[in-house]
């Protein structure tokens, strides 16, 4: 992928050229956008309400930043994902453990779960609103509520998964049922709880933002659902840019390389792991 | 006890459409979690004093259910949810897969638009919301928007993932058998990329389907979304809970009767580059 033949054949300059084309090769749809968007905005003059310069998506940023309602916004809605992703995960991999080394039990449960993982998250807002009010309890309940049924499927998945070879290994070495599960059936099935909590945050932080909109009083979501009442598109944009930029921290240098690193350490299962975010 | 089972019927009825007898059994007992769960639910109604606008009977909601289905409510909103998702799913897969196959051939293009569309995917289309409602005000053109937003990212992002994973060989062979750009997609891409493709499809339905419902409370133009929204205005907590049953039933059965199906057929028929 790297070596093209056309670059091989040419020096040593010309291939460090051709290098640095490819690690700029991703900011380059970014760059059109900004130019295409600048170029647009320089031509048609549309209203700002509809579409802001760039500069002032900018100046929305810094203004927000200085006075300190940016970090305000954005600690809110971590603080939220956070607690709800704590809760969420912590009981999905309890229950999952419970429900994946006994099988009646899954499968008494699998009905149920199927059914709460299609309404889980924003559909439980309008029910929520009356029982927790608007605000953080919310948010954080429907967060749990997301996370809990992708981690806990992808945990009773990778419990199931680990071969019964290794536990009768650890059993017949002299092992109890605890040292079972700490040392075959937790690393076996680690990799696949990971991956459930890396595809459980992804849904967590869309569920947030989607919780901020109406149900609470401050937060990212919130930020922008109350600048469109006043038509502002520069805060809107700039609160889109900030969310999206925040997931993908949150994926590509947090979970991850966590994930990773299990997965090299423990991933005798060979877990599939796609590229796909 | 048949309160909550019967909105989810929908889910019983297709194994006994086949006529087998074990399978009939199997779907019963797939209802017994449910039945569980009324008499639970009923069990709390009945012992505390809760008020109606808090918690309702399965008895009320059954009623509301059976109300809001005679008058054509049910069926009016739940339509409106399925046209717009219809037409994102369609107008996603019509588009998504030839940009995803275009991005996905070349490599430079791949390379390019790889974090492009993992930021597009980041930001949740629920968030652009507020600047859709701004440009194309409170419509159903601003849902579909968001839908199809939040669709078509991982149906592209997927397609190309899957024609990078085709051997060239494949390709290769068939050019130098005179195959035209055409007849390499049809040939090669689309059978090479398909588990994958049906794989975003499904993500994306996934994220479509919340981020339609999430749509549908803000823009209030119809749709399940505006049905549990709007119910919460007045708190008619047992309209909000058939709502959030039926937007249940709906998925599942998009789901594991549509989607499902679909996923399994073309990994078993075309399945050998799946990882």
């Amino acid at each position: 992928m790297s070596t093209d033949a056309t670059v091989a054949t040419v020096g040593a300059a010309h291939r460090r050229t051709g290098e640095m084309f490819r690690r700029l090769l991703p900011a380059l749809p970014f760059a059109l956008v900004l130019i295409i968007w600048t170029g647009s905005w320089a031509i048609f003059h549309p209203n700002k309400a509809t579409l802001p310069p760039v500069t002032d998506v900018i100046a929305a940023v810094w203004t927000r930043a200085a006075d300190g309602e940016l970090l305000r916004h954005i600690l809110a809605s971590l603080w939220r994902l956070f607690l709800g992703a704590t809760v969420g995960v912590s009981t999905g991999i309890l229950c999952g453990f419970v429900a994946g080394l006994y099988r009646g039990v899954s499968e008494f449960l699998n009905p149920l779960v199927v059914f709460f993982n299609a309404i889980s998250g924003i559909v439980w807002l309008p029910l929520m609103i009356g029982w927790l009010g608007i605000g953080t309890a919310l948010a954080v309940f429907l967060i749990w509520n997301t996370v809990f049924f992708i981690v806990f499927q992808n945990t009773v998945l990778g419990v199931q998964l680990v071969p019964e070879v290794y536990e009768q290994g650890v059993q017949s070495l002299g092992g109890n049922r605890l040292e079972t599960i700490r040392s075959v059936i937790l690393p076996g099935a680690l990799p696949y709880i990971l991956t459930g909590i890396r595809s459980g945050l992804g849904f967590g932080w869309r569920a947030l933002i989607a919780a901020e909109l109406v149900g609470t009083p401050d937060g990212l979501g919130q930020m922008i659902f109350a600048a469109a009442d006043y038509h502002r598109s520069d805060i809107i944009i700039a609160g889109c840019l900030i969310i999206g930029t925040i997931a993908i921290f949150m994926d590509r240098w947090l979970l991850l390389p966590i994930e990773r690193r299990t997965v090299e350490r423990w991933g005798l299962l060979a877990v599939a792991t796609e590229e796909n975010p | 006890m048949s309160t909550l089972s019967a909105p989810v019927a929908p889910f019983g009825q297709a194994g006994s459409g086949l006529a087998l007898a074990w399978r009939g059994l199997r779907d019963l007992r797939i209802l017994l979690p449910f039945a569980l769960l009324v008499v639970i639910w009923w069990a709390i109604k009945a012992g505390s004093d809760i008020s109606d606008s808090l918690l309702v009977s399965p008895l009320q909601a059954w009623q509301a259910f059976v109300h809001l289905t005679r008058h054509g409510v049910l069926a009016e909103y739940a339509s409106t949810s399925l046209t717009v998702i219809g037409i994102a799913t369609c107008i996603s897969m019509l588009v998504g897969v030839p940009i995803g196959f275009a991005v996905g051939t070349n490599r430079y293009a791949a390379r390019a638009l790889e974090g492009f569309l993992r930021f597009l995917q980041s930001v949740s289309g629920i968030a652009w919301l507020p600047l859709a409602i701004i440009w194309f005000g409170f419509s159903h053109l601003t849902t579909l928007v968001i839908v199809i937003y939040s669709l078509i990212v991982p149906v592209i992002f997927n397609t190309m993932v899957g024609v990078r994973a085709i051997p060239e060989n494949y390709s290769l062979a068939l050019r130098s058998l005179g195959a035209g750009r055409l007849r390499l997609a049809t040939d090669v891409y689309l059978p090479g990329a398909l588990p994958s493709i049906v794989v975003g499809l499904r993500l994306g339905m996934g994220y479509g389907w919340r981020a339609l419902i999430a749509a549908e409370m803000l823009v209030r133009q119809g749709g399940l979304g505006d049905l549990i929204f709007g119910a919460r205005t007045f708190g008619q907590i047992d309209r909000i809970i058939v709502g959030m049953i039926a937007i249940g039933a709906l998925y599942i059965i998009i789901d594991r009767l549509i989607v499902q199906p679909i996923e399994n057929i073309t990994v078993a028929r075309w399945g050998l580059l799946r990882k």
